[in-house]
């Protein structure tokens, strides 16, 4: 009888299957069960994740309509009805909590963020490379850390997701303030400096680089007011002399130009029918473009009298800048492209370029005759003559000015007004509106407040 | 598709059979010394019995009784023992001794309460039984000719409901148990043959790429690979009590079959079953011909004509005073006002179409076995063929299947055993199930709209294609000849399944049985779709040939080890059993595609240009603990406690384990002392029990996070990324349902009358649903565990011997009502709008039954302008006229808009039926079997199109008695014809209009046999009958088959007909012949 029992022990023993046996994985589709197990494929998640920047709801459009046709540069100019009826809305500081632009701000912003904490998440667990994993960490903080920047800057107060959902009961949906995210993304930023190289070569070129993470940085010590630190991260950027002003202005912008010498960060894009195309064409300069659709196709935005006028005469940019026949024909030459497709533009968009170091390098300093130097440098590249503390007006509304025409259609202008204070006055009169209609922040998507049943407070 | 073997001609294989048989049994012919007479009588009335089987125990020698139930056989010597057996007595034995005469008396088998059933790893006294557990014998189901049992088991057990929405030969009918639990899992039963337990699997049966979902041909039964013919009984486990033994996969209820194997010491039994017959259309619906299609389709354009042009006012602009309702005389040249020339000057030609798509089909099967076994062997051997021919021509079922059961004691304590299943299919199929405008279109439905005006057939004999409904003009709209369509279309199916298993089970210290089985489940599918270029869709002036290649295969495999304990101590009686058991499954599939044939030669990939392909490969696997106690004290007081665990790769992998519990008691009060007196009491049980199951059949990777292509652009090239597209759900898990059932089994007057009724709440929780989720996670929406639905209800069966003796007459009588309703669906409760074949029309919301139908309330028909002028605004009806329909102002607030939607019924019915009355006399058996639903309402899609009043198709024949004027208002139901109803009433807006009565009493079966006395000393049994099928139905439904259900595996949209292939009424002739 004692076989008997052996055997049946034995048998017991072969079936009790180990784990492994019921955790399987998708086998014809890629997923999280089999992905983020080595650098190469921590490498094709982080490029994953810049992707998440051209999003329709992120620089692939919505930040723009959010941010710079909301300022005094730019005008909804797809009309007032149909799919353009929302846009029009937020340029006249009309919107509504269930806008669809809201919602794919909201939405696709935080589609990219779940792909950089995807990566935060899991690359310590996974052993490679310590300098290449080092770079993707700093890579995919600075994409964090930008995005979570746009959701502050547009929401004012928003969830804080830090890690990866792996099931919806660890779904983030307490808001925090917006200083909360901003000392969030200064400890990001600050750690992607020293994880990120100075520059790349060859096939590389286009990732975040130390430089990228310093100069957000900055941004974002400004929006706090916390000058000294922005001076410091700025300064520092100044004197790797990593990069510099190009010669001519009209230089910086079309394919040819892209990542030059003056470039801290672009999104990359490519023309040619392979989905990566830009439609930055198509949305500023809708009268060149091939797409003959008004709307939200299109969304095409105007330049504003008030803009055109900021130019002082004989400022080469704005020839570079802006295409006028004084009547019925303007529109933004910095993106034009001669894409054949609609929609499939070869151009990058800038994020940061060294222009706007300098500008924000002054700004920390405040008025001193250093400012000045940093302005005029700018100045002097569109053949301007340099201002000093005698030129009229004040340091702040002549270095905002600078940045407007300097920075004009780069999606600077909206933070700029409102970091100097100047948006409920600037729009008021632009718009001919009551300055208490000017939000300084957009509304929470309604689809996010009904869904976290009472857990989400609509802005006030 | 020809057949795949010589024997596909029934009268070869019978040949081949005969001559088997007779070889056979000359093998078994040996002198015997001793002769032995006597009678066998019936216990009951003391009358000789007739045909009585006697056979030589141990050996395969036997004879049978005569008319008188005299005897007489010869055996070897007084150690022989002889077995008497007859269908519906107690077997007994008699040694031989030293007697030369033996009498024997048989006393009828009735204590159904003293059988044997099978329940999950084991088998039990039906009287110890203490949860609801439906048993079914193969007599009970021998008389219906199906390809599968489940067909069989329609009306014959309360609480499974089993629909056949589909008549296709091998189509899948639907089965359901105590109700449908589950939104977006399965709902279909665990089938487990012989302890394995079988994926039904319809996945591996691929789509036509180009073809709607919701359009497909129903799907092949996958149970079609086990012949019926081979099945010795079938359980159903209905309650969570009995079902939770098998965990995670118990909730839509269990069903168990035990095939049939060889009788150890039963000498050898040959059998050999078969049946022939023929099937014809059955419950067609009648149609307009020529000359009532003319006369409403004049009536819909002259109603359209006067309403928006007023031609007979001569101050109108467009005044016509050449108007005449039945020409075209100064109409103007607009497609809804004028009528088609075809009308105007018709020809006499009336073309009954669904006269011309149907023909007789035919249905067969042969099936020969073997069994018996010695002391310590048995064996049982079958093949069969089965071989079906459908109503509609083209469409045919073949089947072929083997089969091997062994059983051996190697020694006194262990036993090993094999028991293989071999099935092979080949089925051509035809696109029925879909409307005339599908791709394909649908056969039927494109006879049932085609013009009666229209020629069939061209003059050199080819399908009349150009002249088709298109060129009738005047507003008509495009179908497709169905005789093109039955021409152009070729598509079949193949399955090869083996399935099996072999074991070996250890007796030892006495009590104790150790059992290790190993079970394996091969399936795989051939599959081929071409549309030739011959077929011209809708009016087309060219082919658009597509052809498509798919193959599928799928492995399952099962390893169980059990541990049984048995013991009796006194008056207590104790059974446990502890296993644990892993189970995994393999799919792959393949499919190609090829366009641009050049013509309709090759109907192969090959002949065209390929221009699509996929392969996908999926794995589930699933490893379990279970354990089950069961005491009884007496016999009187029953308890069992059962518990399984379940870890499946398909669950999250926070929450892999699922634990299922379950117990049940029982009292038989019948053998408490109180109730001696009582004796015509032979059986009073009352029985109680609670459980938790689960339903498994969720996605296989619905947990998992999936990842796709999100590429970005670095150095001005092109680099690959990815992103996550859909959220990893760490918690996923099975749905839970945890029911209660309070059951009271009775049996009295000698067992004469005996039966159980039962009441059952049910409540499945943890539905599977996509819900929205915050976008923080970056994602819109998450596959969830919420939401809850209830089913309750009650069922009682019931058995009577009426009369026994010479005459016999038994009834069996079965009901159930099951009550459908959700409880809980999302976080915000919002309900669930699903889109089936033709727009919005279900909604699955709180309070109501799952995939209920949505839409506008039918109040009537205006009969005047005045009390269209008092009536709500109807803002979907520009322009109502007397004899368009009034709709209901559900909510009361004056106008009719979207929100006047409401609940206008549901598929499920309020209760099920099934009565069979048996009869015998001598040498006579009469069955008659009717069954039925109550309260099933069914969404009538065909009416779009057959009903709507614009009269561009054929119609049904009752919309000869529209509305025609207030003073010839119809039958007061149908609204008037009107081409352009759309700009004016509205009348076939989504409402309940569509929605039918579905309630059916079908005459499903009536089967006469006569048992032949013996005839021969090698020919113990022999009994031929005539059978007839679906003779007859009482519905009210206007369509072919009040059970169509189009997408049966959609549990949102339930219920719509747009085209189905019809149910067919079967003439059979049939022998069962034992030796």
């Amino acid at each position: 009888m004692k076989k008997y029992t052996s055997f049946i022990y034995f048998i017991i023993l072969l079936t009790a299957c180990s784990e492994d046996f019921t955790q399987l994985s998708p086998i014809s589709q890629r997923n999280v069960g089999n992905f983020f197990s080595n650098a190469a494929d921590f490498e094709i998640a982080v490029d994953g994740a810049y992707d998440g920047l051209q999003l329709d709801g992120t620089y692939g459009r919505t930040y723009l309509l959010l941010m710079e046709m909301r300022s005094d540069n730019a005008n909804n100019a797809g009309g007032q009805s149909g799919l353009s009826a929302s846009m029009e809305e937020i340029d006249q500081f009309r919107e509504i909590a269930t806008a669809t632009e809201l919602q794919t701000a909201w939405s696709d912003s935080y589609e990219a963020i779940a792909r950089c904490n995807a990566i935060l998440t899991q690359i310590e667990g996974v052993d490679f490379d310590q300098e290449q994993k080092d770079q993707f960490m700093g890579e995919t903080l600075f994409i964090r850390s930008l995005l979570y920047y746009n959701l502050a800057v547009v929401y004012g107060n928003v969830p804080l997701q830090l890690s990866i959902v792996s099931n919806p009961e660890e779904i983030e949906i307490d808001q925090v303030t917006s200083e909360a995210i901003y000392t969030q993304i200064i400890g990001d930023l600050t750690t992607a400096m020293e994880l990120l190289p100075a520059g790349y070569t060859g096939e590389d070129i286009g990732r975040a680089t130390s430089g990228s993470a310093a100069a957000l940085l900055g941004k974002v010590y400004l929006t706090t007011g916390n000058y000294a630190e922005a001076e410091t991260t700025l300064r520092g950027l100044v004197n790797t002399q990593e990069y510099s002003l190009l010669p001519n202005y009209a230089d910086l912008w079309g394919a040819a130009n892209e990542n030059n010498a003056e470039s801290v960060f672009e999104i990359q894009y490519k023309g040619g029918g392979q989905g990566e195309g830009s439609g930055y064409f198509e949305y500023f300069a809708q009268q060149l473009g091939r797409s003959g659709g008004v709307g939200g196709g299109n969304t095409p935005m105007g330049v504003t009298d008030d803009l055109i006028a900021a130019y002082e005469p004989g400022d080469l940019r704005f020839d570079a800048t802006i295409f006028t026949n004084g009547d019925d024909t303007t529109y933004v030459k910095k993106y034009i492209s001669e894409q054949i497709t609609p929609f499939d533009g070869e151009n990058n968009w800038v994020v940061i370029r060294y222009a706007d170091v300098l500008l924000m390098l002054a700004e920390a300093l405040g008025e001193t005759p250093e400012s000045y130097d940093l302005i005029n440098q700018v100045r002097a590249r569109a053949g301007l003559p340099a201002i000093s503390a005698a030129t009229a007006g004040t340091f702040e509304e002549k270095l905002l000015h600078e940045r407007r025409v300097e920075l004009a259609f780069e999606n600077q202008r909206w933070t700029d007004l409102l970091r100097f204070g100047m948006a409920p006055d600037m729009m008021a009169e632009q718009l001919d509106i009551p300055e208490s209609q000017v939000s300084l922040i957009y509304p929470i998507p309604q689809r996010e407040i009904d869904v976290a049943s009472g857990q989400l407070l609509q802005n006030p | 598709m020809k057949a795949f073997l010589p024997i596909h001609e029934p009268r070869i294989l019978l040949k081949f059979f005969t001559t088997f048989i007779v070889l056979f049994c000359q093998c078994f012919l040996a002198l015997a010394d001793i002769e032995i007479g006597g009678q066998v009588t019936d216990e009951d009335n003391g009358a000789g019995l007739p045909g009585v089987s006697i056979f030589i125990k141990g050996t395969s020698r036997g004879t049978v009784t005569d008319v008188n139930g005299d005897y007489t056989i010869r055996v070897p010597d007084g150690n022989a023992t002889l077995v008497f057996s007859f269908v519906g007595y107690q077997s007994k034995e008699e040694v031989v001794g030293s007697r030369t005469s033996i009498d024997v008396v048989l006393s009828t088998d009735v204590r159904a309460l003293e059988a044997v059933i099978v329940v999950g790893y084991g088998t039990q006294q039906r009287a110890e039984v203490t949860g609801a557990i439906a048993s079914i014998s193969a007599e009970q189901i021998r008389d219906i000719p199906v390809v599968s049992f489940e067909n069989a088991l329609q009306g014959k057990v309360a609480g499974v409901n089993v629909s056949l929405p589909s008549g296709e030969p091998g189509a899948a009918p639907q089965i359901r148990v105590r109700g449908t639990g589950s939104i977006s899992a399965g709902n279909d039963p665990l089938y487990v043959i012989d302890g394995l337990p079988i994926s039904r699997n319809t996945n591996l049966q691929t789509g036509v790429s180009q073809r709607r979902s919701s359009f497909s041909v129903p799907k092949q039964n996958p149970l079609a690979a086990l012949n019926p013919n081979n099945i010795a009984s079938i359980e159903v486990l209905k309650d969570a009590s009995s079902a939770a033994i098998y965990g995670s996969r118990g909730s839509n209820g269990v069903v168990l079959i035990t095939t049939k194997k060889g009788e150890r010491d039963g000498g050898t039994q040959v059998s050999f079953n078969a049946y022939s017959g023929i099937q014809t259309v059955t419950n067609a619906p009648d149609l307009m011909n020529s000359e009532e299609l003319i006369a409403y389709t004049n009536d819909s354009r002259n109603n359209n004509y006067l309403q928006t042009y007023d031609p007979l006012n001569p101050a109108s602009e467009d005044y016509n005073p050449q108007y005449n309702p039945e020409t075209n005389a100064g109409r103007p040249n607009i497609d809804f006002i004028l009528i088609p020339d075809k009308y105007v000057n018709w020809d006499g030609t009336d073309t009954d179409w669904l006269d011309q798509i149907f023909d007789p089909g035919s249905i067969a099967s042969y099936n020969l076995s073997l069994g018996g076994g010695s002391e310590r062997f048995s064996y049982y051997l079958s093949g069969g063929y089965y071989n079906e021919k459908g109503v509609v021509e083209g469409s045919e079922f073949d089947r072929y299947t083997l089969k091997t059961n062994l059983t051996s004691n190697l020694t006194e304590t262990l036993e090993i055993g094999a028991n293989l299943n071999l099935a092979f299919s080949d089925n051509n199929r035809l696109p029925v199930n879909a409307p005339y405008f599908a791709q394909p279109p649908g056969i039927v439905y494109a006879a049932m709209v085609h013009s009666p005006v229209i020629k069939p057939y061209n003059e050199d004999g080819t399908p009349n294609q150009t002249d088709n409904q298109s060129f009738l003009l005047g507003g008509t709209t495009t179908a497709d000849n169905p005789l093109a369509i039955i021409e152009a279309v070729d598509e079949s199916i193949q399955n090869y399944r083996t399935f099996g298993n072999v074991y070996a089970q250890l007796t030892f210290l006495e009590d104790f049985t150790f059992k290790t089985y190993v079970g394996l489940d091969i399936d795989s599918y051939q599959q081929s779709f071409y549309r030739g270029n011959s077929l011209l869709y809708r009016g087309a002036s060219q082919g658009d040939p597509y052809g498509q290649s798919s193959g599928s295969l799928g492995v399952n495999w099962l390893w169980e080890n059990t541990l049984n304990y048995a013991k009796t101590i006194g008056d207590h009686h104790i059974n446990g059993i502890i296993g644990y058991t892993a189970q995994k499954q393999r799919d792959e599939l393949s499919l190609v595609i090829a366009q641009s044939f050049p013509d309709d030669q090759v109907k192969t990939i090959s002949g065209g240009i390929v221009t699509g392909g996929n392969s996908l490969q999926e794995e589930w696997s699933l490893a379990s603990a279970l354990a089950r106690f069961n005491y009884s004290f007496k016999e009187r007081y029953l308890l069992t406690a059962s518990i399984r665990s379940d870890r499946s790769s398909r669950f999250g992998s926070s929450n892999q384990t699922g634990v299922f519990p379950s117990v049940s008691a029982g009292w038989r009060m019948s053998t408490e002392p109180f109730m001696a007196d009582l004796t015509f009491i032979n059986e009073l049980k009352l029985r109680a029990s609670y459980g938790v199951t689960g339903n498994f059949e969720i996605p296989n990777y619905g947990a998992i996070g999936l990842l796709s292509a999100t590429n970005y652009v670095l150095n001005n090239q092109i680099v690959n990324g990815v992103g996550q597209i859909t959220l990893t759900n760490e918690n996923l898990s099975w749905e839970t349902t945890r029911s209660l059932d309070i059951g009271l089994d009775v049996a009295f007057l000698d067992d004469r009358i005996y039966g159980s009724i039962d009441y059952y709440v049910s409540r499945t929780s943890d539905l599977l649903l996509n819900v929205t989720i915050p976008s923080s996670s970056g994602f819109e929406t998450a596959l969830t565990n919420i939401g809850e639905v209830e089913n309750k209800g009650i069922e009682f069966s019931i058995t009577s011997r009426n009369l026994t003796g010479a005459f016999q007459w038994s009834t069996d009588l079965n009901f159930a009502a099951n009550k459908n309703k959700v409880l809980r669906l999302g976080p915000a409760g919002d309900p669930i709008l699903s889109v089936g074949a033709a727009g919005l029309r279900h909604i699955t919301r709180i309070g109501d039954p799952i995939g209920s139908y949505y839409g506008y309330v039918v109040d009537g028909i205006y009969q005047s302008q005045a009390e269209i002028d008092a009536a709500p605004t109807d803002e979907l009806a520009p322009d109502p006229q007397p004899g368009d329909i009034r709709f209901k102002d559900v909510n009361g607030d004056g106008t009719i808009t979207s929100d006047d939607r409401t609940v206008t019924g549901s598929y499920f019915p309020d209760f099920t039926y099934g009565i069979t009355n048996r009869f015998r006399y001598k040498q006579f058996d009469l069955s008659v079997f009717i069954q039925g639903v109550e309260g099933r309402e069914v969404l009538n899609l065909t009416q779009r199109h057959l009903l709507n009043g614009e009269a561009n198709f054929n119609s049904y024949a009752i919309m000869n008695e529209r509305w025609i004027s207030a003073e010839n208002p119809g039958n007061g139901e149908l609204p008037r014809a009107d081409r352009n109803s759309a700009i004016h009433g509205n009348n076939f807006r989504e409402s309940s209009f569509q929605v039918e009565d579905g309630s059916y009493l079908r005459l499903r079966n009536v089967t006469l046999g006569y048992n032949f006395p013996a005839i021969s000393k090698f020919i113990s049994q022999l009994r031929v009958y005539v059978s007839g099928t679906n003779l007859f139905m009482k519905t009210d439904y206007l369509g072919f088959n009040p059970e169509v259900n189009l997408q049966p595996d959609n549990s949102l949209t339930p219920g719509e007909d747009y085209g189905a292939y019809p149910l067919a009424k079967i003439y059979t002739l049939g022998v069962d012949i034992s030796f």
